[in-house]
């Protein structure tokens, strides 16, 4: 299986409530607790697995907003992986999810070097290194309701802008929605093949407009007989 | 790339010292005569010795979790880190005979063999050492083969520096060869220095409108997602402006090849000391640079254009 | 979109995450803001795990916004008030001198003089609530007290998006309606940043993207719904209406309206007096010899050809014409004088272009591509149906135009009118309630407006006679006195803001430190921010609460807060009363209410704890409960004048405002079996537990459309005590009320009338009985040119006003504000990006931090309200940088208009209609600041944090429960190679 997200551009309106739901159901998940220094002092910087950047393409008065929420892309070929000297990142071969193992981080930071999406931030209590675990501990839990085995981003997202699944069965959600619109990776030309995939903006719908016809303002308004 | 004092002093430092042992086991072992009195070997060697022992124990203090660090050792099949790792501990067993055998005035296999084995290590660990920067795809200043060959140019060029330098305090007059031998690698550092240079001043790599896949107009960074620094900020949002830079590469290129050049044409062993320290601390500032200047790619995604 | 998970095979091999053997799972109501989203809380160890959507909740249907994910932070706030507090005497507001008492001595202190206050002169209390949802229980304590200086926010916040509907179409963009995003084809969206309704706006967002609707946004700045619009229009703040009256006169030019749904809805046929300058102008015909606003309003039959009335079913109305009436008055249509109005060159595109800044081809364009979709590409829903006159009809007509409108409507001094101008387009676009259209909530719709007025009379130890907000329908409505002065403290209901229906929370510190009208005793806030973010003028809002008499005492001399948290507002309080949190707390989201229905759904809800607090705290409704109770409202009493209810949960039970009607409507009767109207049920709190915290009561597919001339849903809607009467519930384009007030400006009116000049003026140039664009007062009396910029401000999607700067994940997204300008127009004024400058009104000048960005309107600059915060408050250190860098628009915006020197100067600089903060009305400058000027200014001392306040750690690591970590196995590690 090649697990992954789908992220719809179109719709994100940058809410970040993935963001939240991530660091909430992470915070006490299996690589919490995701610290925050001086969480109520001056510039408090703490670990996030997922973060909402937005852009604005083309200039005024022309420009769109986009919001690119952007964790982990559990890459194909994962030089997050390849480095780690400790063999604490790895990337798991039933479902291709990229995680880091808690107890062998050293903190070195050498993946986060490695990662060009900025998908790994070093906890600042812990020491070790966060990144999105694809709620492995979400996904195959049996005792959830099988509608909720999915990434907390993914049931939170109130745009429905995310979506999870198989990118290696092409019958998927996933792969139908890349297919269908187009889905891009970001930065495809270092290489990585993050799995990730981006749906780009739709075209605008084209509206018609009403004809007005010559004779209505010729004739100018008249009262029909209509009954109340 | 947030330039880590830790991480300077650990690549400066074990560079000479790497350089210095090669030079010294060549030179040792090739025979030139002013290389084999052993007060002579065992000073470069000792010195050697605590300038890679104490740039190793200075990069373990940038690591966040240290009591994981043993672990360092157990990917050895794909990262440059891990290879790092082994071959330099692998160095000390070598080395200790190398020098042991010196000390004891022991000839013949065991120290030609043990030295030969130290010079490779220490070059195949600097090498290792260099290719943990240089296999990032991440960061384009660093991602070609001008990065080790700028390692193993100025380690070589460093350890030939304190080579002089030990030789002539100890041996009490600089060998020619050996002169010689510093002044041809300060003008090939400096070459490969320059090149260097040029090469990361070309535009060139990912921009901002790959990274984001919008080519086809402007883009710009409206908002990162939190108004005060994260993890990425402070490691990666290092930024020097242009006029500093070129100020620090001038005094770079002065502290590091101008002055050990001029002052290694007068063979005084006092000035050489100076030359050694000047080589030093220029390279202090080079590796200074070579991390200030060094944009990683996620910049684009916190608003540079182009790295 | 679920199918995925099942075709996940199982994974053997993973560790157990989660111990669900000690986890609870809860359902409750979140409150991060007002969207009032369903939620499902997994608590281990009275400690919250996980908070997440409730998948069958009508509202967020198991989505959750940022705010709510973020719950587990607010709850754990080291801001946390622990305990009531009394200002130690001899010590200040402002400085923070507390002690900590109990809650037996302060509901005693509370008692003793809320009692006297009762017994001698009850509007010395004056008791204003912020972004609560409690007002059907506070507005009832505030009446049984027999205060009419009563108000929650609205008139600060969004009074002119309630009136201008509840006095046109019977519901509101507000909270009252919804764009149906099932069915809609072209949806145009004006002034939103995040609204209430935010997650079903996210969700309903999505279904138009899907389905190839269209999606305009009018809004200067396009951030947040913006964003993903498919056409972004730019328009120059407060002009709104000037590009609605110009797609309006594109329409009329082009014959381009529903002409049935005018005649058989609304009120443009009707005949209009036209005799200047007399007594009556502009009011309906009634007939001969009836008096004026007394009767039926008349209509001219095309086929009897005579005169009938107008609400008659099987009539033939005119839409247009002029007439005679047998005793000589001239008489016009209501579409006649529209048609007059809107047609005039002041509306053709070319020239509305210039006074709004939207290209007139594109103002054309749109208006003829919602006529397109309204009378092109209309729909129908075949099922059979009775209209209001008992006629069976045969199908739904869907005209698929939606809209939806908020704050950059509302807060602007022209917002009533704007909004009114939005209704108009929708109407001659037949789009109101249908199909596609934009729907009713329940308890909406209701006879325009409803029937309430607000109360005028008050003695000691007496109920109010009505409620304390009402729904003025002539100057006989005003709570006045025989000199036309102001009864109410915040000078509601006055010549002043004659419409004003949610009050004006905003005026009320200042007039009564200036003891205009009167002074007051006693200011009891709940969640309301007073002293910071919820008012104009900050700065001056917190000398006037420590303005002091010649005597010494306090100008306002004793203030009662209740807050869950340490705001700035605790400090300048006297009393103090900790609330709970909403994770701790029974409350109500109710019918009496705004409830959380859903257009085809009467749906509301309740809070039920999910953990128990660890500190002395009581929740406000428990408070007041408590407090009717001391105090002895009848309402709450028995005969021998026991208390009728021991607890706020008891009162909810049995409390019945009529028969069978109380503040929940589900699970009523004793078995729980019936909904909206039915006895008391002793297990009401059980069965909405077992519920999910809910009840959704579906209408009936005849009942879900058209519903204001609806008799299958009217006769629901009666029952279930939404409505009075079902009678039909005309649209009321042209606004008779309105006009009357208008006559009493001119003096033409039979009745109560203003006898100051500037009161005449605002009424005869403001209350036009159609809607109409004026330009803002700010605008009208500054110099355009020395105040170049508009400055407006939005909520961001994540923070709600100032309730998340405690929030220690929230707060890491934003914690500092910046002032967007355009990049085009910094570029041309000489300022840089991220550059510090001086920004300044006719009122104040700030400090602050620009950021320069491309999708903002040229001549706006704006910024994200209420980021700012004094250090000290909330948990945070004095240097945060919500305190030295993050600043407040407030500060520029006076709660009066700008001084002239002429008798404007004391007029509240607020809507003339309805009396709402205009404080989008603002015009700035931009100049930069000198080198090394940096850092926000004003700049305010810190206040101290609450006593034995746990101070706020440096490090939060936070988790419920110690994580089981997922093991490389060594050989792994050792063995595998790249891949």
């Amino acid at each position: 299986m090649k697990l992954g997200l789908v992220v719809d551009l179109d719709t994100c309106v940058g809410c970040h409530g993935c963001a939240t739901a991530c660091k909430q159901w992470n915070t006490s998940g299996t690589i919490g607790p995701l610290s925050d220094k001086d969480p109520y002092g001056r510039d408090p910087n703490g670990a996030w697995l997922n973060r909402i950047r937005t852009y604005e393409v083309d200039d005024s008065p022309n420009s769109k907003t986009v919001n690119m929420p952007m964790s982990c892309m559990h890459c194909d070929d994962a030089a997050c992986v390849t480095v780690c000297p400790t063999g604490a990142s790895y990337k798991r071969s039933e479902d291709g999810i990229v995680l880091v193992d808690q107890d062998k981080c050293m903190g070195c930071n050498l993946c986060s070097w490695a990662c060009p999406y900025g998908a790994r931030e070093l906890d600042p209590d812990a020491g070790t290194m966060k990144k999105c675990t694809l709620c492995v501990d979400r996904i195959y839990d049996e005792s959830l309701p099988e509608d909720e085995r999915k990434p907390a981003c993914v049931l939170t997202c109130p745009t429905k802008s995310r979506v999870f699944g198989d990118f290696d069965d092409p019958n998927s959600e996933v792969s139908q929605l890349v297919r269908d619109r187009a889905g891009k990776q970001l930065m495809p030309e270092l290489g990585y093949n993050p799995v990730n995939t981006y749906l780009p903006p739709r075209n605008k719908p084209v509206v018609e407009q009403y004809q007005p016809s010559l004779k209505a303002t010729v004739k100018g308004w008249v009262n029909k007989v209509i009954s109340r | 790339m947030h330039p880590a004092f830790s991480v300077l002093v650990f690549t400066v430092m074990s560079g000479a010292g790497y350089g210095l042992i090669t030079l010294m086991v060549i030179g040792h072992l090739s025979g030139l005569s002013q290389l084999q009195d052993s007060s002579v070997l065992l000073s470069a060697g000792i010195l050697s010795f605590v300038m890679i022992s104490g740039g190793l124990l200075s990069s373990t203090l940038h690591l966040a979790n240290p009591k994981n660090a043993w672990r360092a050792f157990s990917r050895f099949k794909t990262s440059w880190l891990s290879r790092e790792a082994v071959f330099a501990i692998l160095l000390y067993p070598f080395m200790l005979i190398y020098l042991g055998a010196i000390w004891m005035d022991m000839t013949g296999a065991v120290v030609s063999v043990a030295g030969i084995l130290t010079a490779v290590f220490a070059m195949v660990t600097l090498f290792c050492t260099s290719m943990i920067y240089a296999s990032l795809k991440t960061i384009r200043q660093w991602n070609s083969s001008l990065t080790p060959v700028n390692y193993i140019a100025l380690g070589l060029m460093s350890g030939a520096v304190l080579l002089a330098a030990v030789q002539s305090v100890v041996g009490g007059d600089l060998a020619g060869v050996l002169q010689q031998l510093a002044l041809a690698l300060v003008v090939l550092g400096a070459v490969c220095k320059v090149i260097y240079f040029f090469w990361i001043g070309k535009p060139a790599g990912s921009t901002i409108n790959t990274a984001t896949g919008f080519t086809q107009a402007s883009v710009r960074l409206l908002d990162q997602g939190h108004t005060s620094n994260s993890f990425l900020n402070d490691e990666f949002g290092y930024t020097v402006e242009a006029n500093k830079l070129v100020r620090l590469r001038l005094l770079m290129l002065g502290v590091a090849f101008v002055v050990p050049f001029l002052l290694l044409l007068s063979a005084s062993s006092a000035l050489l000391v100076i030359a050694a320290a000047s080589t030093i601390a220029g390279l202090l500032v080079e590796r200074w640079l070579f991390f200030a200047e060094a944009r990683h790619v996620v910049r684009l995604f916190h608003g540079d254009q182009r790295v | 979109m679920t199918s995925q998970a099942s075709k996940i095979p199982v994974a053997s091999g993973l560790p157990e995450f989660e111990d669900r053997a000690n986890q609870e799972t809860k359902y409750t109501t979140c409150y991060m803001c007002a969207c009032r989203c369903g939620i499902k809380v997994t608590v281990e160890d009275n400690k919250v795990r996980f908070i997440q959507g409730n998948p069958n909740h009508p509202i967020n249907k198991g989505v959750l916004c940022a705010k709510g994910n973020s719950g587990i932070m607010k709850q754990y706030s080291p801001a946390k008030l622990s305990s009531p507090l009394l200002r130690k005497p001899g010590t200040e507001r402002g400085a923070g001198e507390f002690e900590e008492i109990s809650w037996d001595q302060a509901l005693d202190i509370m008692e003793k003089r809320l009692s006297h206050i009762r017994a001698t002169d009850p509007r010395k209390l004056a008791y204003f609530t912020g972004r609560d949802q409690m007002q059907a229980l506070t507005g009832m304590w505030a009446s049984q007290f027999g205060t009419y200086n009563w108000a929650a926010h609205g008139g600060f916040c969004s009074v002119n998006m309630a009136a201008g509907g509840l006095y046109t179409m019977g519901h509101a963009f507000w909270e009252f309606g919804d764009p149906d995003w099932d069915n809609t084809k072209y949806f145009m969206m004006w002034g939103v940043a995040e609204d209430h309704s935010s997650n079903p706006i996210k969700l309903g967002l999505k279904k138009l993207k899907e389905r190839g609707a269209k999606f305009v946004a009018v809004n200067p700045v396009r951030t947040g719904y913006q964003a993903i619009a498919d056409e972004w229009v730019a328009i120059r703040p407060g002009t709104d209406a000037v590009l609605a009256l110009s797609m309006v006169h594109v329409l009329l030019k082009n014959q381009l309206v529903d002409d049935e749904f005018l005649i058989r809805y609304t009120n443009s046929a009707q005949l209009v007096v036209h005799s200047p300058g007399e007594v009556g102008d502009g009011l309906f015909y009634r007939g001969e010899g009836v008096k004026n606003m007394e009767g039926e309003p008349q209509v001219w039959d095309l086929v009897k050809e005579e005169f009938v009335d107008a609400n008659l079913p099987d009539i033939n109305p005119a839409l247009f014409g002029e007439f005679t009436a047998p005793d000589g008055r001239k008489l016009r249509t209501a579409m006649s004088i529209m048609l007059d109005k809107y047609l005039d060159e002041q509306y053709a595109p070319e020239n509305a272009a210039k006074e709004c800044g939207v290209a007139a081809e594109d103002i054309e364009r749109m208006a003829l591509e919602m006529a397109h979709v309204a009378f092109k590409e209309t729909i129908t829903i075949d099922v059979e149906w009775t209209d209001w006159a008992g006629r069976k009809q045969d199908k739904f007509i869907g005209r698929p135009v939606s809209m939806h409108a908020m704050r950059g409507i509302s807060a602007h001094s022209n917002g009533f009118q704007t909004c009114r101008a939005i209704h108009l387009l929708q109407v001659l676009l037949g789009t109101v309630d249908c199909p596609g259209g934009h729907l009713a909530k329940p308890p909406f719709p209701k006879h325009i407006p409803p029937g309430i007025k607000p109360a005028k009379e008050c003695a000691p130890n007496t109920p109010l006679k009505s409620p304390p907000l009402g729904f003025p329908t002539c100057p006989e409505d005003l709570a006045i006195d025989e000199n036309g002065n102001p009864l109410r403290i915040d000078k509601a209901y006055s010549w002043d803001a004659p419409v004003s229906c949610h009050g004006l929370m905003h005026m009320v510190i200042s007039n009564a430190v200036k003891g205009d009208p009167y002074e007051i005793d006693t200011l009891m806030l709940f969640m309301a921010n007073m002293a910071w973010n919820s008012s104009m003028n900050t700065a001056q809002t917190m000398d006037m609460l420590t303005a002091k008499k010649d005597s010494g005492e306090y100008k306002i001399p004793f203030i009662i807060c209740s807050d869950a948290f340490n705001s700035e507002m605790v400090a300048y309080s006297d009393l103090v009363l900790p609330d709970t949190t909403y994770l701790e707390r029974f409350d109500t989201i109710s019918m009496l209410d705004r409830p959380i229905s859903e257009p085809h759904a009467a749906c509301d809800s309740v809070r039920i704890p999910v953990v128990q607090p660890d500190r002395d705290v009581m929740s406000w409704q428990e408070v007041m409960v408590e407090m009717a109770g001391r105090l002895g409202f009848p309402a709450f009493t028995k005969e021998g004048g026991e208390r009728k209810y021991s607890s706020y949960k008891d009162f909810i039970v049995n409390f019945e405002k009529e028969p069978g009607i109380g503040f929940l409507a589900g699970y009523r009767g004793k078995d729980g079996e019936k909904s909206l109207r039915g006895e008391p049920n002793p297990r009401q709190w059980e069965a909405y537990e077992e519920n999910e915290g809910f009840f959704e009561m579906h209408l009936e597919p005849n009942q879900r459309y058209m519903r204001h001339a609806n008799l299958d849903y009217l006769t629901l809607a009666k029952e279930a005590a939404w409505v009075g009467s079902t009678k039909q519930i005309v649209i009321e384009l042209y606004s008779e009320k309105i006009q009357s007030f208008r006559l009493a400006g001119q003096g033409l009116y039979d009745g109560p009338m203003p006898t100051e000049e500037h009161h005449k003026e605002r009424l005869v140039k403001y209350f036009d009985p159609l809607p109409t664009y004026y330009m803002p007062l700010e605008e009208q009396r500054i110099d355009r040119d020395e105040y170049p910029y508009h400055a407006v401000n939005q909520r961001p999607m994540f923070m709600y006003h100032s309730w998340d700067s405690q929030n220690a994940w929230l707060r890491q997204i934003m914690s500092q504000n910046y002032l967007f300008m355009n990049r085009v127009a910094a570029e041309r004024d000489g300022i840089e990006d991220l550059s510090w400058v001086w920004v300044e009104s006719h009122n104040g000048k700030i400090r602050v931090q620009v950021k320069l960005m491309e999708g903002t309107n040229e001549q706006t600059v704006w910024t994200w309200n209420a980021i700012a915060k004094r250090g000290g408050a909330w948990g945070l250190s004095d240097d945060a940088n919500e305190a030295t860098d993050g600043f407040l628009m407030n500060h520029l915006i006076s709660e009066l208009l700008p001084q002239k020197g002429d008798v404007n100067d004391r007029v509240t600089n607020s809507d003339p209609v309805t009396g709402q903060a205009a404080w989008y009305d603002l015009r700035v400058k931009i100049t930069p600041a000198a080198p090394g000027e940096t850092g926000s200014w004003p700049s305010f001392s810190a206040l101290k944090p609450q006593p034995n306040a746990k101070p706020s750690p440096d490090m939060l690591s936070y988790a419920s429960h110690k994580n089981v970590n997922l093991v490389r196995p060594m050989s792994d590690i050792l063995t595998r190679g790249e891949k």
